[in-house]
């Protein structure tokens, strides 16, 4: 089981509002009805190999989030286990549980909210590792500096604040925090998008490196899959609280099997894609309080049947490997979809 | 006020050299510094820059909404002929959401939140014309319409907070289109949003830029967008615009070395794995900059000559950009 580094296995994750009291009473008396239920995680199976880049992909309110907090552990799941390194992540105690913890790291969107501006920079990456006790109190000054090295950032400025940084600094210096407990998997929730273009380039580029020097496993949570085809080996789409697709990026983004993965591969907006005339999938995503019932994409899916309203379709292996949950598969003749725009371009 | 065929070449707006600074007690933050652009009926401009390059603020210039401690000191902008910088403030308001429109990137912010829709769209109308209310609504349903919402005479009595975030951008969009502007100023409208629905907004506004003949031009730091949507780029970077040209040339043949960059810098189809081109460094804060091409601490190019103000050249008819060391039309395989 060394081969894969975490695993969560039929993982859901509802919230809700906790009633106050008057409303509690008001629903004993039948005055209100119970308080919404989002459903952000439903039934979700994902194995992150070590090594690997995972790429996990969505648009808003899909959970991948939710998901990435999960195999964190900042989050319990509702149902489900994730296990970590072949141990259930809640059984772990004492100085497993720490290892374990320690081990995943995560890297948010917005380096300006996620950074305590009122602390140096020096305490902000340092403080982790002293307390957990890797290093030494006096060795942090030089432990600091080194790691802002590795990040690309220039060790004088370990006595810093945040906000004497740019935006893509901030982030070296989130990536640089959560290198400092020295994680074997990192999670990067949205880590680029807030920063531009030449920035995110930038970024990116720091990734793969750090991925090359330290042997790090990532899961690369983004909405946008132009950034995930280039890092990624193995693309995951979700859609609203779902996997609907799982593969290697060559299966994906050459020929994707699931109709919501070839919608979405054929709106990418492309630099090489010029005077388009985009051609839309029709409709909103429905909300999470209110998943639709069947199939999670068939409001939208122009090839739904009537199966599809009624019945979930299993996550199940296809014949080249790649995971796909949709009920054109036990079709005998699939309608033509897969030869998306892109498939044909770099066939060219 | 209809477009007919004969005018369909007309020069709506011609920028030429605007500077807008802002006087603040740090110094003097020259955000547009001799920005000039012109823009055709029916035409599509992607103004494209990284944050701070100016390129939003070149827009609020336009509409003649930059607030103190902000000034226009200097330049022109003839709208249709007409000199907007030194407007009366009476006659700017006239033509703000009437012939001059405004999409911004947050429409909930642009939105009252206490106003329903069909409040914030009949005050549109009544504020530029005398129609009748019932008139007035029977328009704003039209519009709502065009934009592709569905049962647009219950939608209208909705408020802002009970529609998603595309659909308050249609309606964002609906309310500029009301009066059929001839120019309409996006900034950033689908930033904020999903990718599915960004490609439903885009198409729209495609589709109603060739109906209608109007203006656009759409501000927006997504070369990819840019390049789905556009028909001419104009690269912004610290205030001024660096290069221009249509969408072909700006792309495929880059000739100022931040373009080339930023080009670099968006990972494309067949990149997967290999190292991307980056700019080294960030963009110089506002106060500081260097003097002369100011991008040439980043630029790998750099001599002594670009200490000096690089001058506007011109290459083909459309294509122009201001740098000392173009890049060369043959090097061009090497960039990818």
């Amino acid at each position: 089981m060394t081969d894969i580094f975490t695993e969560v296995r039929n993982v859901s994750k509802r919230f809700s509002a906790k009633p106050d009291f008057a409303e509690k009473l008001a629903i004993k008396l039948g005055a209100a009805s119970t308080p919404p239920v989002v459903h952000a995680l439903d039934g979700v199976d994902l194995q992150v190999r070590r090594g690997e880049v995972v790429g996990l992909v969505g648009e808003s309110g899909c959970g991948k989030s939710t998901l990435g907090r999960i195999i964190a552990g900042m989050l319990p799941p509702t149902e489900g286990e994730v296990y970590v390194e072949g141990a259930e992540r809640s059984q772990l105690r004492g100085q497993a549980a720490r290892h374990a913890r320690l081990n995943t790291q995560i890297i948010f969107q917005d380096p300006m909210s996620s950074l305590n501006p009122r602390k140096r920079v020096v305490d902000i990456v340092g403080e982790a590792p002293v307390a957990h006790g890797l290093i030494r109190r006096g060795e942090k000054q030089a432990y600091v500096e080194n790691l802002l090295q590795t990040v690309g950032l220039d060790p004088s400025m370990a006595d810093r604040y945040p906000h004497q940084f740019s935006g893509g600094q901030r982030q070296r210096i989130g990536i640089a925090r959560a290198l400092a407990v020295k994680p074997e998997f990192l999670i990067c929730d949205e880590s680029i998008a807030a920063l531009d273009i030449s920035i995110q380039a930038q970024v990116i580029n720091l990734f793969m490196d750090l991925r090359r020097q330290l042997d790090l496993t990532y899961l690369f949570i983004s909405h946008d899959l132009s950034v995930v085809n280039h890092i990624a080996d193995r693309v995951v789409i979700m859609y609203l609280g779902r996997i609907v697709e799982e593969g290697s990026a060559d299966q994906i983004f050459d020929g994707p099997n699931h109709p919501y993965t070839a919608a979405l591969l054929s709106e990418v907006p492309r630099i090489d894609r010029r005077h388009r005339t985009f051609q839309t999938i029709k409709g909103e995503i429905p909300s999470p309080m209110n998943p639709p019932p069947g199939c999670h994409f068939h409001p939208r899916c122009p090839f739904a049947f009537d199966r599809c309203r009624a019945e979930r379709p299993a996550l199940r292996t296809l014949a080249d490997g790649r995971r796909s949950a949709c009920h054109l598969n036990d079709l005998d003749q699939r309608p033509n979809f897969s030869v998306t725009e892109q498939a044909r371009e770099n066939s060219l | 006020m209809t477009m007919d065929a004969t005018n369909s070449t007309e020069t709506i707006l011609e920028v030429s050299d605007l500077q807008t600074h802002f006087f603040t007690p740090a110094g003097v933050v020259k955000s547009v510094d001799g920005v000039s652009l012109t823009l055709k009926r029916g035409e599509i401009l992607g103004l494209v820059g990284e944050s701070g390059s100016g390129k939003s603020i070149t827009g609020f210039s336009i509409l003649g909404l930059v607030d103190p401690p902000g000034r226009n000191v200097g330049g022109s902008i003839l709208f249709r002929g007409e000199e907007l910088l030194g407007a009366s403030e009476e006659r700017l308001r006239s033509l703000r959401g009437n012939r001059i429109a405004m999409i911004f990137q947050d429409p909930m912010m642009t939105l009252n939140p206490v106003l329903s829709i069909k409040t914030h769209m009949i005050e549109t109308v009544l504020a530029h014309e005398s129609v009748s209310r019932s008139e007035a609504l029977a328009r704003s349903i039209d519009a709502l319409r065009m934009v592709g919402i569905s049962q647009p005479e219950k939608r209208i009595e909705s408020y802002p907070h009970e529609f998603s975030g595309g659909m308050r951008q249609r309606v964002a969009i609906a309310i500029a289109l009301l009066h059929k502007p001839d120019l309409i100023i996006a900034d950033e409208p689908t930033t904020a949003l999903d990718v599915t629905i960004q490609s439903q907004i885009l198409s729209e506004m495609q589709k109603l830029c060739r109906e209608l003949g109007l203006g656009l031009i759409w501000i927006s730091h997504d070369l990819g967008v840019v390049a789905g949507l556009a028909d001419r780029i104009a690269v912004m970077y610290a205030g001024r615009i660096v290069e221009q040209g249509t969408v072909d040339e700006v792309l495929d043949t880059p000739r100022h070395p931040y373009t080339a960059g930023l080009i670099g810098s968006a990972p494309a189809a067949n990149s997967r794995g290999s190292r991307l081109t980056q700019i080294r460094g960030a963009a110089p804060h506002p106060l500081n900059r260097p003097e002369g091409c100011a991008f040439r601490t980043r630029c790998d190019y750099a001599t002594d000559i670009c200490r000096q103000e690089p001058p506007e050249t011109r290459g083909s008819n459309t294509q122009s950009w201001r740098c000392f060391h173009p890049l060369a039309t043959s090097n061009l395989e090497t960039l990818p």
